[in-house]
């Protein structure tokens, strides 16, 4: 079970997010559960989620599947998918 | 009333617009009907994204036959023990308990076009709005001479999951010390194309495994090259020594005949005689429901928009998956999930008038090789110039360190769980 834990963003945002967010949950579950090898990326804060995509589109990370998504993301897709999975939590 | 093709290629920007009002109204009824043919990657996972985003503004029905879904990915993994069979069988419980979808066990045979409805074996008809079809792969049984339908017990293909799939792992465990067996790998295009030859690795664990590696695996392919071919061969000749065996068109010179009774396989080349089991995985084609609609020629797949995933043949029609021609994005069950997200959102669009966004597909294959050792490719796709084409690639390279090998079957396992989760749940 999920719930929204902060208020959302303007749709726009919500919708774009939601939308990139589905390329993402076919490898990170949006439950938060992870046996390892993926992490889960629920519940970042924002800023820490744009980093780490910041550091796979810079290359300093050195995954090649998340290089290849970063590298097409623009700043705003960033932002709305660091909105979208920070705003996500697991029920306790 | 349903939009005619001309409504909905020459006015799209109308409906768009006309959507954002009340196309419920505009269809002339209280709910838009999508239905669903095929409870696999495309059709689950179009099928969960449809109803969860719409939040009940579109009726959702998934009609499949089978109770369960028995993946073909990862079919390789129970076959080399590291699954297993029911760790690859998933159940439709929830798409029907959580997300309101009708869930219609029944095998649909036909698309009556004219009328927009779907008919069942039983005779049932389900009208739709929108169909979204992904039905698979048929086999071609004609494609390999001297073998057949009436063959596939003898020689399996475990190209569809269930039967077939413990059918491979039942020769493969009867294959004695010193045996031959030989897989003919199928023809471009085909579902999964590292899977013949993540195939051929655990055939090669297992026999190591038990005390067989004086058997050898022969795999006679039609291709003149293979999926991520320059990262398993030195694999295999790491791993397996020479166990397994690739030879290409040049060499084998083409399958002459198959004889299901004696085990045998002739080639331009070289005949191999009491081979302890041969696995036939023939050419394919796609599901006979999209053919026979006349969504595709007769032995092969449908054209899609690259933007929509929509049929060119009728705007109405969505293909997904191993159906249809995706252009540079190979038949892969991630492939399916994510054109699956895409037509969704496509769909809602003019169905409920939701948001839309250009078009973005992903898709990355993992394959063992041997435990705590897999490889991968991938890529991220857009429309580009009438077809779904490549804008980023990886593969993985020959000679990684093993702790990258590592990471990577540890990604294979996590994202199996994922996708599964992203389907079912």
């Amino acid at each position: 079970m999920l719930l929204v834990a902060s208020p959302v963003e303007a749709a726009g945002d919500r919708a774009l997010g939601a939308y990139l967010a589905a390329e993402c949950s076919a490898c990170h579950q949006i439950s938060g559960r992870s046996r390892g090898g993926i992490p889960p990326i629920i519940g970042w804060p924002e800023d820490q989620f744009v980093a780490v995509l910041d550091a796979y589109r810079s290359r300093q990370r050195d995954n090649p599947v998340m290089q290849a998504v970063a590298a097409r993301l623009s700043r705003d897709e960033i932002a709305a998918l660091a909105a979208y999975f920070g705003a996500l939590t697991s029920k306790p | 009333m349903k939009p005619t093709r001309r409504d909905l290629v020459a006015g799209s920007g109308a409906l768009l617009a006309a959507s954002t009002l009340s196309v419920p109204a505009l269809l002339g009824q209280s709910r838009p009907r999508v239905v669903v043919v095929g409870g696999g990657p495309g059709g689950a996972t179009a099928a969960k994204y449809l109803a969860r985003d719409s939040q009940g503004g579109i009726s959702v029905t998934l009609v499949e036959e089978n109770e369960t879904y028995q993946t073909c990915f990862h079919s390789n993994l129970y076959i080399g023990g590291f699954k297993r069979y029911d760790e690859i069988v998933h159940r439709y419980d929830t798409l029907a308990s959580t997300y309101g979808i009708a869930i219609v066990r029944s095998r649909a045979t036909q698309v009556d076009r004219d009328k927009s409805e779907v008919v069942l074996s039983d005779g049932r008809r389900l009208p739709y709005d929108r169909l979204v079809l992904s039905p698979g792969i048929d086999l071609n049984y004609d494609s390999v001479p001297g073998w057949s339908q009436a063959a596939e017990e003898m020689m399996p293909h475990g190209w569809k999951p269930g039967r077939q799939t413990q059918l491979i792992r039942e020769k493969l465990d009867a294959v004695p010390d010193g045996g031959t067996i030989v897989m003919i790998a199928p023809p471009n295009p085909y579902r999964c194309p590292p899977g013949p030859y993540e195939r051929a690795s655990m055939f090669a664990h297992v026999l190591k495994e038990t005390g067989r590696a004086k058997a050898r695996i022969i795999i006679l392919d039609p291709k003149e090259s293979f999926s991520k071919q320059g990262v398993f061969m030195p694999d295999w000749e790491r791993r397996y020594g020479a166990m397994i065996e690739w030879l290409g068109p040049k060499v084998h010179d083409g399958i002459t005949s198959v004889d299901p009774k004696t085990g045998t396989v002739v080639t331009g080349f070289e005949t191999y005689a009491n081979c302890a089991f041969v696995n036939v995985i023939p050419a394919q084609m796609a599901g006979a429901i999209a053919r026979d609609a006349g969504l595709a020629p007769a032995d092969g797949y449908c054209t899609i928009d690259p933007a929509t995933m929509k049929s060119v043949v009728d705007p109405t029609i969505v293909v997904l998956g191993d159906a249809c021609q995706a252009g540079d994005m190979p038949k892969s069950a991630f492939s399916a999930n994510s054109q699956a997200k895409v037509a969704a959102m496509i769909l809602r669009g003019e169905l409920v008038g939701a948001p839309t966004f250009p078009a973005r597909y992903i898709n990355t294959c993992w394959s063992m090789v041997d435990t705590d050792d897999a490889i991968k490719v991938g890529g991220r796709y857009e429309p580009r110039d009438g077809r779904i084409a490549a804008v980023e690639t990886f593969i993985s390279q020959p000679g990684e360190s093993a702790e990258i090998r590592r990471q990577t079957q540890a990604e294979n396992l996590a994202w199996y769980d994922a996708i599964c989760a992203d389907m079912f749940t």
